[in-house]
């Protein structure tokens, strides 16, 4: 077993999976939802690069803004569906995810009827090549999706510190209703927080094409994953998230390489069983009465 | 009191004939003393005849609904309708089992089509690989679901809610792609087939769907029974006491509610995979639709449509989700996208689904309402138009607006000629409009009427007040002390005088 080849594994899938983490976890400690139409952002996204590849330029750069636009305005959708009109009305966090989970069906649904199930494939915004670092050989692709989801990951945490936005979001996570109170506007804040984690799906659904293909229900696996590492790392805990997507891909990588790629699943949901019983709230999550 | 609240909001039911003997007969259940229906038996205030009143008709409903399910596929279906319905039968059965785990036992699973996957393909392996018969593959499908429910269980002691349902989410996934991916689990076949089926070969094809679709219905009254054995007995009653955020009260009244719904999720577990082993046996197999999470979605909506926590919800929503999604087959992947149009459209207006309606728009007519009352100010006593509804008694409206008006028009007699005329003409003739409010004054309720109670005779007479019911003495109203009963008379006279102007 390759250590520097695991370990640029575990880096690549880390990164990927922190991003969809990140946006799931980030939705539920300020919204208070979850959104189960995140695997319906990354579909769009997918689309919405795949048409800017082809009507507008090839050039990467675009492709990948293409992506993150799309999936910010697909995220600012789900958050006008089932965000705005249901946030104040009982059983809130229910029919939120119920109302996501409907999303997901009709717009998957309507991406089979626009796009018909040929699945398409983005062009190699990275090219074709290998770069070798030190004794580590490593393909474009690889080192451009790290290097871009570090970029977005930085961007956002950065921007989360440091603008007034940030803080806005930062204080509906710590206590929506005290929010609310000193004048944070939880329709405005919470619109921001669905564009700001689609696009990061958009983005995530941009470097994962580069291995896989685009279909209507490509969101699924991503969903469950980025889900899972959402919830062994804790909900609402960006910290955990990381942590949660580093052990998570390192899982992956060790169990691909080591037993089989069919056995992956089943080993990270091993890992994951075995950190709720011993966590309840993930490794590093809130207790409910923060979110209350 | 009146039988009836004064104010609130009355349900319409049709009044039943009958007196004597039918008033007092109940139908019940075999040998317990418990009534299908509550029968009240009245007498209407107006014609005095006896009325019953059915007060719950859900039963009935239930029966009606059953008699025509069991009557319309077979005899005006034609072969796919039979099938749909067939269908309908069994996902009704998982969504009514699923209920206990979702309302009942509190625990948000959504592995539910899951656990059937497991009893399918767990039966259609003993069938395939050891020859077991139908009804074997029948009786050993509960136990994979047991054994399954105890292995997802197991996270439920310590995950809450949305924790468990997401993980519920993953195992079904995870199931989905260790079945994709065997080889003896049938990979390459796109599932696992070649299982034995209940439907004998020698039937006709029309004969075996018919046959079929009455066992997926007994499948479904089985689901409901049992619902009603675990909800409605002993164990439903715990949990009832230990719903979310009480359960540290349920615990100090000594209900160990961690058992009791453990206990229901076991329960439901086998029963889920009971009826995998009827799908395996229905559908010779299993396939690794089963787990996918579209089917899980399909099986989310058709509850949330009817209603999340309700057996009829279960149904209702079923029968509208397979409708679409069977019979209106022609319709392709937009059917998919108008069943999720439903869902979300039920789930962003309504609070409860379909059978949630009508107590969602009674509570948004009584804001509507109060909100009106709200706006009007000075009735005077009167009845309002639109609390006149609610009032069960028409004759007590008609009083209390007899009564405003007789004091609107007595306050106009009152003056200060007339007090004098009361003090000065004790026991003498008095004017017409003194003695129409001395009529007035008289014909009031005994309960808090003023009088005079002479303490010492011709020395010291108090004003107290009545209390109106027997045994009870009445009270004094004040301090003040009459040495005339002349006097004390007109002590009380003014003292009603103003209530009347207060009033």
């Amino acid at each position: 077993m390759d250590p520097y080849y695991l370990a640029l594994t575990t880096i690549t899938l880390a990164s990927i999976y922190g991003l969809l983490a990140l946006g799931i976890s980030i939705i539920w400690s300020s919204l208070g939802m979850i959104n189960m139409a995140q695997g319906f952002t990354f579909a769009v996204s997918g689309y919405g690069a795949w048409l800017v590849a082809q009507y507008i330029s090839a050039n990467g750069f675009v492709v990948v803004i293409g992506g993150v636009l799309t999936g910010a305005l697909a995220g600012a959708l789900i958050g006008g569906i089932a965000f705005i009109p249901l946030y104040d009305k009982p059983n809130f966090p229910l029919r939120s995810l119920i109302a996501t989970l409907a999303i997901s069906l009709m717009g998957g649904q309507c991406l089979l009827w626009i796009f018909s199930p040929r699945v398409k494939a983005l062009p190699k915004i990275f090219g074709v090549g290998n770069i070798h670092i030190g004794p580590a050989v490593a393909s474009y692709d690889k080192i451009g999706s790290i290097v871009c989801s570090a970029i977005l990951l930085l961007l956002t945490l950065g921007w989360m510190k440091t603008s007034r936005r940030g803080l806005e979001i930062r204080a509906m996570m710590q206590n929506p209703e005290g929010a609310a109170l000193v004048g944070v506007g939880l329709r405005s804040t919470a619109m921001s927080v669905m564009m700001v984690t689609g696009a990061m799906a958009g983005l995530a659904s941009v470097l994962l094409s580069q291995n896989y293909f685009i279909s209507p229900f490509a969101g699924t696996t991503p969903l469950v994953k980025g889900m899972v590492v959402a919830l062994a790392g804790g909900l609402g805990s960006v910290a955990g998230a990381l942590i949660a997507a580093v052990l998570i891909g390192f899982i992956e990588a060790v169990t691909a390489v080591g037993l089989g790629g069919q056995y992956v699943l089943i080993t990270q949901f091993l890992f994951i069983i075995a950190v709720l019983l011993v966590r309840p709230r993930g490794i590093a999550g809130m207790i409910e009465h923060t979110r209350e | 009191m009146p039988e009836t609240a004064l104010v609130g909001s009355r349900r319409m039911l049709p009044a039943l004939k009958g007196h004597g003997g039918a008033s007092w007969h109940r139908w019940r259940y075999p040998f317990t003393r418990r009534t299908p229906l509550l029968i009240e038996t009245d007498y209407n205030p107006t014609t005095l005849a006896a009325e019953r009143r059915i007060l719950n008709p859900r039963p009935i409903l239930w029966l009606v609904a059953l008699i025509l399910l069991a009557i319309i596929p077979p005899v005006f279906g034609n072969n796919s309708f039979i099938a749909a319905a067939t269908t309908f039968g069994m996902y009704a059965a998982i969504n009514v089992v699923w209920q206990l785990q979702i309302g009942t036992a509190g625990i948000f699973s959504l592995a539910s089509f899951a656990t059937v996957g497991v009893g399918a393909y767990g039966t259609a392996v003993l069938s395939v690989y050891l020859g077991f018969p139908w009804w074997a593959m029948w009786l050993s499908g509960p136990l994979f679901g047991l054994v399954f429910g105890v292995f997802i269980a197991i996270p439920a002691i310590r995950l809450e809610g949305f924790y468990y349902a997401l993980l519920t989410v993953g195992i079904s996934e995870l199931c989905r792609v260790y079945v994709v991916q065997s080889q003896p689990l049938g990979a390459a076949n796109g599932g696992l087939f070649g299982a034995d089926g209940f439907v004998p070969d020698w039937m006709h094809e029309r004969a075996g769907l018919i046959l079929g679709y009455y066992a997926a219905l007994v499948l479904m009254i089985g689901g409901l029974t049992m619902y009603r054995m675990v909800n409605g007995q002993r164990l439903g009653r715990l949990l009832r006491a230990a719903p979310e955020k009480h359960e540290a009260f349920a615990e100090a009244l000594g209900i160990n509610y961690r058992a009791a719904r453990i206990q229901v999720f076991l329960i439901s577990s086998a029963a889920l995979g009971g009826v995998g082993g009827f799908y395996a046996t229905l559908l010779h197999g299993a396939s690794p639709s089963l787990f996918m999470i579209d089917q899980l979605l399909l099986l989310l909506a058709m509850v949330v449509i009817g209603g999340i926590g309700t057996t009829e919800g279960a149904v209702l929503g079923t029968a509208i989700v397979v409708l679409i999604d069977k019979v209106f087959i022609g319709l392709g992947p937009s059917r998919l996208i108008l069943i999720a149009g439903i869902m979300l459209i039920t789930v962003l207006f309504l609070r409860g689904g379909i059978f949630g309606i009508p107590a969602q728009f009674s509570a948004w007519r009584g804001k509507r309402k109060s909100e009106r009352r709200g706006l009007q100010s000075g009735k005077g006593g009167e009845v309002m138009p639109d609390e006149a509804t609610e009032i069960a008694d028409k004759q007590s409206i008609f009083v209390r607006r007899f009564d405003a008006n007789l004091r609107s028009e007595l306050k106009l007699l009152v003056n200060d000629a007339l007090i004098e005329e009361h003090r000065t003409t004790s026991g003498k003739r008095r004017s017409d409009p003194l003695e129409r409010v001395l009529a007035f004054f008289r014909r009031a309720a005994a309960a808090d009427k003023y009088a005079v109670l002479a303490v010492r005779p011709f020395a010291e007479y108090r004003i107290v007040a009545l209390s109106g019911r027997r045994g009870v003495p009445p009270r004094v109203v004040d301090d003040q002390v009459f040495h005339t009963p002349e006097d004390a008379l007109h002590g009380v006279f003014l003292k009603r005088v103003q209530d009347l102007m207060e009033s």
